[in-house]
């Protein structure tokens, strides 16, 4: 089933197209991969989907559902959920409480629910509280629950991330950057949980700099000036001249 | 209490527990006061303090989610004119004018509220600012029935005596009412998305929470509880002028918050009572008083800028500090 | 159009102009420190006040001559704004509610200070210019039309600074982007205390003028802010051209509106005016897109 469909997607910042009659279609359960060098327009794509800017022409339809122009809130609620490349969480909470806050949608509490403290909300919030440690227990971050998550080092605010982004228990999940300014180490346990995450039916489009992440995906896609270049799959994608060209200049050596 | 996440016999529980204990105390020798004193005056101060604080408190209320609403005070205003206007030329009773005062001014906090809930917050200050003037402005141009700019006065009260007493109790029910209702608000889900979005509207959104619901709700659960406060001022003043709800007032209301401090729930509390009982003891000085005001708010602000509460931590800190010096 | 008419039109365009143009120095001040120091400035009507009474002071118990009385009142007023930028603003940059509290703390001060220095109720500064322009029927005071190149001429030299000199270069590049500015070597406070300098300055200016050309009252701050609100909020925060043109029409609203219908109701029209505007543009009309 075609879980997302991109038509036509433009976005004009002034005369500047940072998107421009962008057409992406993903399955479901396929992990697809956005590279791109540094202003191709992938995070405005993201920040297109989930709502965050306007687009200036287009259209994006989630399981069959039109959702362009939706509010983010209301895309996340339709099972959409993602992560930010900077300042990906609630840097005043805990740890614990960042994954707390994020379980907004599923179960929810009604505002008089909550206003009243009935037992539907107290058991909402119990049932919270168990699923928020599970997560953190997931992605390893169980140990720091109770710390300050802007005090934590970057990759584990990175995790923290996805972790928040799964608590809304998404059908399709926008990861911006997972793994930029990861070490080694925490590259692997990050793939490792995107692999995971993937195999538990979820739908991944990733955006990244790092050729590494192609390992993972189906299917990648190759954007520049704002449009697409190539599609393929990731083998395809590694040895094609144009892609080559698009990150270090027309002129080298296809050997990297 | 709430939705905390605190363990039986974990510290975190004690340290609510202290808090309750704390507040059940205070509230009992509140409660005593007017069994200490006679003086009417000390009431009266008293009576303002918990009007006050509730304005306050409800004030930092809508701050949590990160806009500053520099109306406040004219929303009090608003509160108090309709409980006023209602109870004197309509013949209401008081006590219906109370929550009719605080409904309305809800309803008008929510309707203005709506187009603005996503401005930023130095934005939101100033637009804010602009319509609590233009509030007070429009109430102040229903000459008729508001007495333009001398205000109405012989408003009919709760409690058909000049004893302060009634008034002081029955406040100090409101406000502890009141407080707790804030209080549970804010260790609910809500008062949690609240500094959510206070800190990230990005995130917050992604999430799926609504940034606009959430800042509309604390707009509405503030202008409630300060139109509140405005109709027990009226109803205990018996006269009201414009001149208590303007700018400058809400301004006050935001020196209460942040004097106390505007990170903790008491904060508020605090500042509002610091500001009210403090100059008390130097009002001797008529003229020179605002001066020893100033210079109390300019001392906190530039020594204690998260306000009187955190004065604890911070010398327990320092305590700390000293006693690992000395074993080393 | 009968004579009286056409006398009382013209008198309330001179008008409108006066203020605006005092309006327009006011509220371009109070810009520039948000601009460029992310300050709201609640204590801008008091340094105006302030201005206003020093003027006052020096021209009527020391007997100085008005323009030396102003020119005196500007310098000390914008050498405190250096004092301030250190003292007052730099501690609490970003942070409303503490600005806030100290600006209220020197409010309460110099208020109350101007309040117990003069117990008398109405002061005017005595007039700067004497005499009256005619051309044909039309009759003019001089002081109306020098108050209005005056604050002409400054508005000018002001958006020359910015726009051609080096230090303005420097204060639009921090308004733009502080982080930027200071890799490039710009010194912040330096620029941010200029900025303070010229916002005090024209507003002990405007003070000064408007101290002969209205009266002074303790509280002639608060309710010139309350003007200079309106043009904030409907030109849009933080917009020069905004300034301009939301100065130009609230101040010819003021100066019109009060022949046609009573007091109150020109301000509550005026409210209502921008209040709509507002509903179509929150931002103001030329303000930043600043919806989060």
């Amino acid at each position: 089933m075609k879980i997302i469909e991109i038509t036509g997607l433009t976005k004009y910042f002034g005369g500047l197209a940072a998107v421009s009659g962008i057409d992406i279609t993903v399955n479901e359960g396929e992990v697809l991969g956005l590279i791109g060098p540094n202003g191709a327009g992938k995070s405005t794509l993201f920040n297109l989907i989930t709502g965050v800017i306007q687009p200036t022409s287009g259209k994006v339809v989630f399981k069959g559902k039109d959702i362009t122009g939706k509010r983010p809130h209301e895309i996340a609620e339709l099972g959409i959920g993602r992560t930010f490349q900077l300042n990906p969480l609630f840097p005043n909470f805990t740890v614990l409480r960042n994954v707390i806050s994020s379980f907004q949608i599923r179960p929810r509490s009604s505002l008089l629910d909550t206003f009243f403290n009935t037992p539907v909300y107290r058991r909402n919030e119990a049932y919270i509280l168990e699923q928020s440690l599970e997560i953190l227990k997931l992605v390893g971050l169980y140990k720091v629950k109770d710390e300050l998550a802007k005090n934590q080092p970057h990759g584990y605010q990175k995790m923290l991330g996805v972790a928040r982004a799964l608590a809304i228990k998404p059908e399709l999940l926008l990861l911006d950057e997972p793994i930029a300014g990861m070490n080694p180490d925490e590259i692997d346990n990050t793939i490792e949980a995107i692999k995971r995450t993937s195999k538990l039916g979820v739908t991944i489009i990733l955006v990244e700099h790092n050729m590494k992440i192609l390992e993972i995906c189906n299917r990648v896609i190759v954007m520049n000036f704002g449009q697409k270049i190539v599609e393929g799959s990731p083998q395809e994608i590694k040895d094609n001249p144009e892609v080559i060209k698009a990150y270090l200049g027309s002129g080298h050596d296809t050997k990297y | 209490m709430g939705s905390m996440i605190a363990a039986r016999g974990s510290t975190e529980y004690r340290k609510n527990l202290t808090q309750i204990i704390g507040y059940a105390v205070l509230i009992c020798v509140l409660a005593l006061i007017p069994l200490i004193t006679k003086s009417s005056y000390i009431l009266h101060i008293f009576i303002l303090t918990l009007i006050y604080t509730i304005a306050a408190a409800s004030m930092r209320f809508i701050i949590t989610s990160g806009q500053i609403p520099l109306a406040h005070a004219a929303y009090m205003g608003l509160g108090a004119y309709i409980s006023g206007v209602l109870s004197k030329n309509f013949g209401i009773s008081p006590w219906l004018t109370l929550i009719i005062a605080a409904i309305a001014a809800m309803g008008l906090g929510i309707f203005i509220s709506f187009p603005f809930a996503r401005l930023k917050a130095f934005y939101y200050a100033i637009v804010s600012l602009f319509f609590g003037v233009g509030l007070l402005q429009a109430i102040e141009s229903l000459g008729k029935l508001t007495g333009g700019l001398s205000g109405i006065t012989a408003i009919p009260t709760l409690f058909n005596t000049t004893s302060k007493v009634p008034f002081y109790y029955l406040f100090l029910a409101l406000t502890v009412v009141s407080l707790v209702i804030l209080y549970r608000l804010e260790v609910s889900r809500i008062g949690w998305n609240l500094k959510a979005i206070e800190q990230s509207y990005l995130v917050s959104g992604s999430v799926g929470i609504s940034e606009v619901k959430y800042r509309v709700l604390a707009v509405a659960v503030g202008c409630f509880f300060v139109g509140l406060a405005g109709g027990m001022y009226a109803n205990y003043n018996v006269t009201v002028s414009p001149s208590s709800f303007d700018t400058t007032s809400t301004l006050w209301l935001v020196i209460y918050v942040t004097i106390g401090g505007m990170n903790n729930f008491s904060g508020p509390i605090i500042g509002t009572a610091l500001l009210f009982l403090l100059p008390q003891y130097y009002r001797g000085l008529k003229q020179f008083t605002p001066f020893i005001s100033a210079a109390i708010l300019f001392a906190v602000v530039y020594m204690f800028r998260d306000g009187i509460v955190s004065i604890p931590g911070l010398i327990k800190a320092f305590y700390q500090r000293i006693k690992g010096n000395s074993t080393k | 159009m009968s004579e009286a008419t056409i006398l009382l039109v013209v008198a309330s365009i001179v008008n409108a102009l006066v203020l605006s143009s005092m309006y327009i120095l006011l509220a371009l001040g109070f810009t520039f420190l948000f601009n460029i120091m992310g300050i709201l400035n609640f204590a801008h009507g008091v340094i105006y006040m302030i201005g206003a009474y020093i003027c006052f002071f020096l021209a009527t118990m020391v007997g100085v001559n008005q323009w030396v009385a102003m020119l005196i009142a500007v310098i000390i007023v914008g050498l405190f704004g250096i004092f301030m930028e250190r003292f007052v603003f730099r501690p609490f940059l970003g942070n409303i509610n503490l600005i806030i509290v100290v600006c209220i703390g020197i409010i309460t001060v110099l208020q109350n200070a101007i309040s117990i220095a003069t117990p008398y109720n109405v002061q005017v500064t005595p007039a700067f210019v004497q005499g009256i322009f005619k051309v044909g029927i039309i009759s003019i005071s001089w002081e109306r039309l020098v108050f209005f190149f005056i604050g002409l001429g400054l508005l000018i030299l002001v958006l020359l600074f910015i726009n051609k000199t080096k230090q303005g270069l420097q204060m639009r590049a921090v308004a733009q982007d502080m982080e930027g500015a200071v890799l490039q070597g710009i010194n912040v406070h330096g620029v941010s205390a200029l900025a303070c300098v010229i916002a005090c300055a024209l507003a002990a200016l405007a003070g000064s003028l408007m101290g002969s050309y209205l009266s002074l009252t303790p509280y002639m701050g608060s309710d010139i802010m309350i003007k200079v609100l309106e043009i904030l909020v409907l030109g849009g925060i933080g917009s020069i051209n905004g300034v301009l043109f939301a100065g130009l029409i609230v101040g010819t609203l003021d100066a019109v509106l009060p022949i046609m219908v009573s007091g109150t109701a020109t301000q509550a029209i005026m409210m209502l005016v921008i209040i709509i505007i507002l509903l179509f543009k929150p931002q103001g009309l030329f303000g930043k897109e600043v919806r989060a």
